[in-house]
C-alpha cells in the first residue's frame, strides 16, 4: 500500500485555515530552533513576544496602531485584484495621500472638526490621482499597471522628502527633515489607537458587501475574472476597471492621511514605513478576500511587532526579518498544501 | 479471454504481450467515481478506439497511463513489464506518447524547433540548418509531412497536429494516444491523418484513438473499448460492431435519432416577418482584414438556421455579429424592426438574443468564479436577482438551482468554480442558461463540439423546444449530418461571405460540400427547394 | 590599525578631555538651567538602559561609536543590564520600538539620533523614564538632548582641505538638509576659505544615514563634477573609497577608517560619548539625574583623528594652529556671513552662539546643491 498526495482544484475554508495555523506553528518551531542554535533561549523569548503583545494594553495599542495602514493597503490591492488589475503602487498612493492632506492642513485656517473630513478628502484624492495615469494608462492603451503604479512609487517618495526637507519644512526648528506638527490630530480611540483603527475595518466591511451585495459589484467580478465573459454579458469592462483602479488608489491614500493625522502628525520622508509593499502581502495572505485583509493585516501587525519585541530582546534585526520570511513563506507553502489530500493506492486484488 | 480477432493486419506472434495493459484501474476524486476496475489490452500493430460519453472516465484513464494522475488502484503492466509513471516524462521515456486535444507547441519557434525542444536527443549545440536538417529527416523516416523552417503560427491546424505527432514520435513513441484529433480538421487533413496512423501501427506499434465520433471510429479502428461511467462495458473488434449497438453501449440505453425537423403539434409556426436580418453587413477584424463580406442573411421566428462551412470561414464574426458583440464596420442588422447596428451586447441580451459562444471557458463563463456567479451572468440585472443597485446572493443561488435542474447537472457545491463541471455540463448549463433568455433568437456556436452523443442529442432537444416556442436559432456546426437533421435551412460559409442558402429537406450534400470549399450555389439562394 | 595610531588618537583626545575640562568650552549651554526634581535612585542589578540607533553597531561609524559607548557603561557598571535596537526607521516603527523599550521597565532610553516626535512621544508618557536624544531640539522634564560641536573639528579639517585641494571644489555628501550638515558644510568650507578664499563646494542628498550604496554613487557623481576632495556625514566608508580609487581625497566621519583609502585620507571628525554615557548613567543610578542640554566640545567628545599619511607636515601645522587658538577660546564663526543667496546672515564682527551653531539652517555663500 503506498501513501500518495492527491492535488484538489480548490481547498475547503477550514482545512485553509488548519494548513496555515500548522504552517504558522511549523515556522515558529524552525525560527525556535533556529534561535536555540545561535544560543538564545527561544521559549523565553516567545512567552517575552506573548506577554509583550497579548498581555498588555501597551502591545494590543501598537498592534491596533499598526494594523490600521495595513488593513488599508491590504484593501487597496484587494480591490484592485478584483478587476484583475496589480496595485504595486499602494506605496506611493500612500504618500500622496499623506502629502495632499498634509497640504490641506498646513495652508487652510480651520477647526479640526472641519479640518479632518477635509484631510480624508484630500487624502482619497491624493491617492486617486497617483494612480490616475496608469489607470488610464491600462485601460486606454493596455500599458501594464504592474510597472507604471511601481514607478510611481519612487517619485512619490522622493516627493514626499523633497518638500518635508524643503519647501514644507518645519520652520519652528524643532523637528528635523520633516514639516511642522499638523494641528489637526485624530481623536484618540483606545488608548493611543487612533479612529482611524475602527474607520479602517468599517472601509474593509463596506468594501466587502459592496462587491458581495451590490449589481456594481457583481459586475466587477465577472469582469475581474475574465474580461472576454464581461464583454459577452455586455458590461463596460473599461469603466469597471477605471473606477476600481481609482478607488483602490484612494483607499491607500486614506491610509497615508491617517498615518499622518493619526500616528504620525508631520508629514516627513519614510513615513510609509513599506506599507504599501506590505498591503500587496496582507492581500495576498487575503486571498484576495476584502474582509479577509483584516485578519492578513492583524497577522502582519503581529509578526511585525513580534519583530520589534525580538529586536529589544536582543535578537539582531537581519534575524527578526529571516523569521518573518520564513513565517510568510511557510504560510505560502500552506496555502498551497492545502489543496492536497493524503490518499493510499492499493494494487487491484489480482 | 479469447476473442475473435478479424483484422486483416499482420498479427503478432503469440506470446508477444500486449503493449498495454491496464489492470483494475482505478481512480477517485472528491465524489466522483472517474475510473473504476477499468481493464485495457493494446496489442501491437492496433488502433484501439476508446469511446464514451464526457466523463465516462476516458481521459482520466489516458492522464493515468501517461503519467499526468497516479491510480488509486490498479496496475500498468507496458511490454508485460509492471510500471508506475510519476510523471509525463517516464510515460515517454517507457514510449507512450499522447497528443492533446489543446496542442503544446511554441507558436513563436519554427517546426524543427519544436521538434526538438526539451528532447534528450538534441545536440547541446546546432545551426538552425541542422535543426531543420533533421527534422526532414525524420519527417521523411515517419512518412509525416512538415515544413521544418515554418513557424508553428503560421501552420494550418492540421499541419500543427502533424507536427505534434512528429513530436511525440520523434521521441520513439510505440504507442500514440490520440485526444480527438479530429475534431479540428477538415474531411481530407483526417483522411490523410487516417493513413498516416496505418502505417504507423503496421510498424509493430499501437494507437489509442478517444473520439466521440461513431462513424469515424468504425472507421479507423481495429477493436473498441467503451466506458460509461468510469467503468469499462465492452471490449470488441470493430468488424462486431455498428454505430446503433456502439450509441446503445455508450449511454446505457437506444438513441433514437429521429427527424427534429418535424414541428410538434403545440409549436408555433414560423413567423412571417424575420426576427433578424443582415443586410450586406462587412465586418473588419483589429487589423483590418475583413472576416465578414457582404452578409445578408434572414431568421424568422421558429426557425432553425443552420451556418455550415470549414472552421474560420467567418463563423464565429457571424455569431459575434448576431450577438451584439462585434460592431459592422457596414451595413445593417435588424432585430425584429429595429436597426441594431450600434447596439452592445447588453441591449441584445435585453432584446431577448441568447448566445451559445464557440468558446464557453474564454467567454460564455468566467471559469474560475462560482456556479451561481456564472448562472446568472443573463439576469443579474434584473428581479429576482437584483432588486435597484443590490445583488441578492440568495436569489443568485436559487436562479442557478433552476438552471442546473432545467439542464439536469448535478451540482456538489454552488460555490465551486464553475471550471470544476466537466465540459459536457459547462455545455448544457450555458445551454440552458441562455435559453431563458433568448425570447427572439438563440446563436449556438458549435453546441456539440466535445460532447457524446448523449450530449448531443440532449442540446438538439433543446434547440427544438425553443424553435418550437417560435424563437429564431441560429446553430453554427461543422457537423454537416447534425444541420441536416436539425435546421430548416443550412447557410454555408466562405471566406467570410455567404456562398448560398438551402433548404435542409432534400438538400444535396455533394453541393453543400462543394459550397464549403467555395463555389457558389449555381442557383439561386432559394431555389434549392425546388430541387427537392 | 596600527597601534601607534590609536595612541595617538586616545592622546590626542586626552589632551583634548583637559583642555575641556579647563572650561575653555562650557558643555551644556542649549537650554536654560532646569528645575525639575530629579528621577529616583535606581538600584544597579535592577536598571535596564535601552539604545536605539539608526544603523547598524557595525557600521564602523557613528552608531558604532554609540555602542562603544554603551560597552564603557556595561563595563564601568557591570550588574546593569543593557539592550539595543539597531536600524530603527523614521517612522511610526521608531515610536514602538521606544515603547517596546518603556514597557519593558528601561530606567533609561537613548535615542542616537534625532526622533523627533517619535521619540517626544513616548516620552512624554512615560515620566518615570529618563530619555536622551542625540541631535534633538524638543526637551522635555525627562528628555535630554546631546550632541557634538563636530564645526570645530570640521573648520579645522577644512583648513586642510583648503591647503590641500587642487581645485578648490569641494564635494559633500548629505543625509538631509538638517542643522548638522548645514554646520557641517559651512564650517568646513569656511575652514577652507580661510587659506583658499575661491573655495567652494557642491553637496549631494541622499536621503539616508547609512545607504553605502548612494553614497559611492553620490561620491562618484561629485568627483566627475570635477571636486577633488570628498567630506559628508555619511556613518560608513563609501565615498572614501570612491576617493582612494580616483586619487581624490576625503575627510570622514565618525572613527578612524582610513584603512579604507589610506592615501585618500586626511582626517575624520572623531567622537566619543563613553564618557558622557557613563557619567549620565551615574547620575541616574545615584538619584541625582535632572534633564540637560549638552554639546560636547572639541576634545572632549569630538575632534579631529591624527592626520593621514598624505597630508604634509606643513598642512598638518597650519591646521593644528587653528586647532590650539580653539582649543584656546577662538571662534572662526565671526561675521560677517552671508548665506548663497548674498544675504547677510551675520553682521560683521558678530559672534555666533553655540545654540546658533547648533541650530544652523542655512548653507553660506559658495555652497550649492543645498
Amino acid at each position: 500500500m503506498a501513501i500518495r498526495l492527491q492535488r484538489l482544484p480548490s481547498a475547503s475554508p477550514a482545512v485553509a485555515l488548519a494548513a496555515r495555523a500548522i504552517a504558522i506553528l511549523l515556522a515558529l518551531v524552525t525560527a525556535g530552533l533556529l534561535l536555540a542554535a545561535s544560543g538564545a533561549q527561544p521559549l523565553k523569548l516567545a512567552q517575552q513576544v506573548l506577554k509583550s503583545t497579548f498581555g498588555s494594553g501597551f502591545g494590543l495599542e501598537d498592534v491596533g496602531l499598526l494594523v490600521t495602514p495595513l488593513i488599508l493597503t491590504g484593501l487597496s490591492v484587494a480591490v484592485a485584484l478584483r478587476i484583475g488589475a496589480w496595485n504595486i503602487g499602494a506605496e506611493g498612493q500612500f504618500y500622496a495621500g499623506a502629502f495632499a492632506a498634509t497640504g490641506v492642513a498646513l495652508f487652510i485656517p480651520g477647526p479640526s472638526i472641519v479640518m479632518l473630513p477635509l484631510m480624508f478628502i484630500a487624502g482619497a484624492l491624493g491617492g486617486l490621482i497617483w494612480i490616475l495615469v496608469p489607470t488610464l494608462a491600462r485601460a486606454y492603451a493596455d500599458v501594464s499597471e504592474l510597472i507604471t503604479t511601481l514607478l510611481l512609487n519612487f517619485v512619490a517618495t522622493l516627493l514626499v522628502y523633497y518638500v518635508a526637507t524643503g519647501p514644507w519644512l518645519d520652520p519652528g526648528g524643532h523637528a528635523l527633515a520633516t514639516t511642522a506638527r499638523l494641528k489637526h490630530d485624530m481623536p484618540e480611540f483606545i488608548g493611543i489607537v487612533h479612529w482611524g483603527f475602527p474607520m479602517a475595518i468599517l472601509l474593509a466591511v463596506i468594501t466587502a458587501a459592496t462587491f458581495s451585495f451590490t449589481r456594481w459589484g457583481y459586475e466587477v467580478r465577472i469582469a475581474g475574472s475574465n474580461p472576454q465573459a464581461a464583454k459577452y454579458a455586455g458590461m463596460p469592462f473599461r469603466r469597471h476597471l477605471i473606477v476600481v483602479m481609482l478607488l483602490s488608489g484612494a483607499i491607500a491614500g486614506i491610509a497615508g492621511m491617517l498615518e499622518v493625522a493619526g500616528t504620525v502628525h508631520r508629514l516627513q520622508g519614510g513615513i510609509s514605513n513599506n506599507f504599501g509593499y506590505l498591503g500587496i502581502m496582507v492581500a495576498v495572505l487575503a486571498r484576495g478576500s476584502c474582509i479577509g485583509v483584516i485578519a492578513g493585516a492583524a497577522l502582519m501587525a503581529v509578526i511585525l511587532n513580534s519583530g520589534i519585541i525580538l529586536q529589544t530582546q536582543g535578537v539582531n534585526t537581519s534575524t527578526v526579518l529571516a523569521i518573518t520570511g520564513l513565517i510568510l513563506f511557510f504560510t505560502a507553502v500552506g496555502d498551497e498544501l492545502a489543496h492536497f489530500r493524503i490518499v493510499s493506492s492499493k494494487p487491484a486484488e489480482a | 479471454m479469447a476473442m475473435p480477432d478479424v483484422t486483416e493486419r499482420p498479427r503478432p506472434a503469440p506470446g508477444t504481450p500486449p503493449l498495454v495493459q491496464l489492470r483494475g484501474i482505478a481512480k477517485y476524486f472528491p465524489g466522483v467515481v472517474a475510473n473504476q476496475d477499468v481493464d485495457l489490452e493494446v496489442r501491437p500493430g492496433e488502433i484501439h478506439a476508446l469511446l464514451g460519453e464526457n466523463g465516462a472516465g476516458k481521459s482520466t484513464l489516458m492522464n493515468i497511463l501517461t503519467g499526468i494522475y497516479q491510480p488509486d488502484a490498479g496496475e500498468i503492466i507496458i511490454d508485460g513489464y509492471l510500471k508506475s509513471f510519476a510523471s509525463p516524462v517516464e510515460a515517454i521515456a517507457a514510449g507512450i506518447g499522447m497528443v492533446h486535444q489543446h496542442f503544446k507547441l511554441v507558436r513563436a519557434f519554427t517546426v524543427a524547433e519544436n521538434i526538438h525542444l526539451g528532447w534528450s536527443e538534441t545536440p547541446r549545440r546546432i545551426s538552425a540548418q541542422e535543426l531543420e536538417a533533421r527534422t526532414a529527416q525524420l519527417s521523411a523516416s515517419l512518412n509525416l509531412a512538415v515544413r521544418p523552417d515554418a513557424r508553428v503560427d503560421e501552420l494550418s491546424t492540421g499541419e500543427q497536429q502533424r507536427v505534434e505527432i512528429l513530436r511525440v514520435l520523434a521521441r520513439n513513441a510505440r504507442v500514440l494516444i490520440l485526444d480527438e484529433p479530429t475534431a479540428v480538421l477538415t474531411p481530407s487533413e483526417a483522411r490523410e491523418l487516417f493513413k498516416a496512423l496505418k502505417e504507423f501501427v503496421a510498424r509493430g506499434n499501437a494507437v489509442i484513438f478517444i473520439s466521440h465520433k461513431l462513424d469515424e471510429v468504425l472507421e479507423i479502428s481495429d477493436r473498441i473499448t467503451v466506458l460509461r461511467g468510469g467503468r469499462k462495458v465492452a471490449t470488441e473488434p470493430t468488424s462486431a460492431c455498428n454505430e446503433k449497438m456502439l450509441a446503445k453501449l455508450m449511454v446505457g440505453h437506444e438513441i433514437v435519432l429521429d427527424d427534429l425537423r418535424a414541428r410538434g403539434p403545440n409549436a408555433i409556426a414560423k413567423s412571417n416577418e424575420p426576427v433578424v436580418s443582415l443586410r450586406e453587413v462587412t465586418a473588419r477584424d483589429s487589423t483590418g482584414h475583413t472576416v465578414l463580406n457582404k452578409v445578408s442573411l434572414e431568421i424568422a421566428g421558429g426557425e432553425i438556421l443552420g451556418i455550415a462551412g470549414v472552421a474560420g470561414n467567418g463563423q464565429k464574426e457571424l455569431s459575434e455579429l448576431l450577438t451584439g458583440m462585434r460592431a459592422a464596420s457596414s451595413g445593417q442588422i435588424m432585430l425584429g424592426g429595429r436597426d441594431v447596428s450600434a447596439a452592445s451586447a447588453g441591449d441584445f441580451v435585453d432584446f431577448g438574443v441568447g448566445h451559445i459562444p464557440e468558446d464557453r471557458l474564454r467567454s460564455g463563463l468566467a471559469p474560475a468564479l462560482s456556479v451561481t456567479d456564472n448562472a446568472v451572468i443573463r439576469e443579474y440585472d434584473r428581479a429576482p436577482v437584483s432588486l435597484g443597485p443590490w445583488y441578492r446572493p440568495r436569489a443568485a443561488a436559487a436562479l442557478a438551482r433552476r438552471i442546473a435542474e432545467a439542464a439536469a447537472v448535478m451540482v456538489p457545491n454552488y460555490s465551486m468554480p464553475i471550471r470544476n463541471l466537466s465540459g459536457g455540463n459547462q455545455q448544457r448549463f450555458v445551454a440552458r442558461r441562455e435559453m431563458r433568455i433568448a425570447t427572439k433568437l438563440l446563436v449556438a456556436a458549435y453546441p456539440s463540439r466535445g460532447l457524446d452523443v448523449g450530449a448531443i442529442n440532449t442540446m438538439m432537444r433543446y434547440f427544438v423546444e425553443l424553435r418550437d416556442a417560435g424563437v429564431g436559432i441560429v446553430v453554427i456546426s461543422e457537423e454537416l449530418e447534425e444541420l441536416l437533421n436539425l435546421s430548416d435551412r443550412i447557410a454555408v460559409m466562405f471566406h467570410g461571405e455567404i456562398m448560398g442558402i438551402v433548404d435542409s429537406a432534400g438538400a444535396d450534400i455533394e453541393q453543400i460540400g462543394l459550397m464549403m470549399g467555395g463555389q457558389r450555389a449555381a442557383t439561386p439562394v432559394r431555389a434549392a427547394a425546388m430541387v427537392h | 590599525m596600527s597601534d601607534l595610531r590609536h595612541l595617538s588618537r586616545r592622546r590626542l583626545l586626552n589632551l583634548g578631555a583637559a583642555a575641556g575640562s579647563s572650561l575653555l568650552l562650557p558643555p551644556g549651554l542649549i537650554r536654560s538651567a532646569h528645575a525639575a526634581a530629579p528621577l529616583p535612585a535606581v538600584a544597579e542589578k535592577d536598571a535596564l538602559i535601552a539604545f536605539g540607533h539608526t544603523g547598524p553597531v557595525t557600521d564602523e561609524g557613528w552608531t558604532w561609536s554609540h555602542d562603544q559607548g554603551m560597552k564603557a557603561v556595561k563595563a564601568a557598571f557591570p550588574q546593569v543590564k543593557t539592550v539595543f535596537v539597531e536600524s530603527i526607521p523614521y517612522s511610526a516603527d521608531a515610536t514602538r520600538t521606544y515603547r517596546q523599550f518603556v514597557s519593558e521597565n528601561a530606567c533609561m532610553v537613548f535615542a542616537t539620533s534625532n526622533y523627533g516626535d517619535f521619540l517626544y512621544d513616548v516620552a512624554k508618557r512615560s515620566p518615570k523614564v529618563a530619555f536622551y536624544e542625540c541631535d534633538g531640539r524638543n526637551p522635555l522634564d525627562n528628555l535630554s538632548t546631546y550632541y557634538v560641536a563636530h564645526w570645530y573639528p570640521t573648520y579645522v579639517t577644512g583648513v586642510a582641505a583648503g591647503l590641500m585641494s587642487k581645485s578648490g571644489k569641494l564635494g559633500y555628501v548629505a543625509s538631509f538638509p538638517v542643522p548638522s550638515v548645514f554646520s557641517g558644510t559651512n564650517a568646513f568650507l569656511m575652514g577652507a576659505r580661510s587659506v583658499n578664499p575661491n573655495a567652494t563646494m557642491q553637496v549631494i542628498t541622499i536621503n539616508s544615514w547609512f545607504d553605502p550604496q548612494a553614497a559611492t554613487q553620490a561620491g562618484t557623481a561629485l568627483l566627475d563634477n570635477g571636486c577633488d576632495l570628498l567630506f559628508g556625514i555619511m556613518d560608513e566608508a563609501g565615498y572614501l573609497q570612491v576617493a582612494e580609487k580616483r586619487g581624490a581625497k576625503a575627510v570622514m566621519w565618525n572613527t578612524d577608517i582610513r584603512r579604507y583609502g589610506p592615501k585618500a585620507y586626511i582626517s575624520s571628525i572623531v567622537i566619543d560619548f563613553k564618557q558622557y554615557y557613563v557619567g549620565e548613567v551615574k547620575k541616574r543610578l545615584e538619584g541625582t539625574w535632572t534633564p540637560s542640554s549638552t554639546i560636547l566640545p572639541m576634545g572632549a567628545g569630538v575632534d579631529r583623528d591624527a592626520w593621514g599619511e598624505s597630508v604634509p607636515e606643513d598642512v598638518r601645522k597650519q591646521a593644528d594652529a587653528v586647532r590650539e587658538k580653539i582649543l584656546g577660546g577662538w571662534s572662526p564663526f565671526v561675521g560677517e556671513i552671508k548665506d548663497a543667496k548674498g544675504n547677510v546672515k551675520l553682521a560683521s564682527g558678530k559672534r555666533m552662539s553655540e545654540a546658533e551653531l547648533y541650530n544652523w539652517d542655512w548653507p553660506i555663500a559658495g555652497i550649492s546643491g543645498l
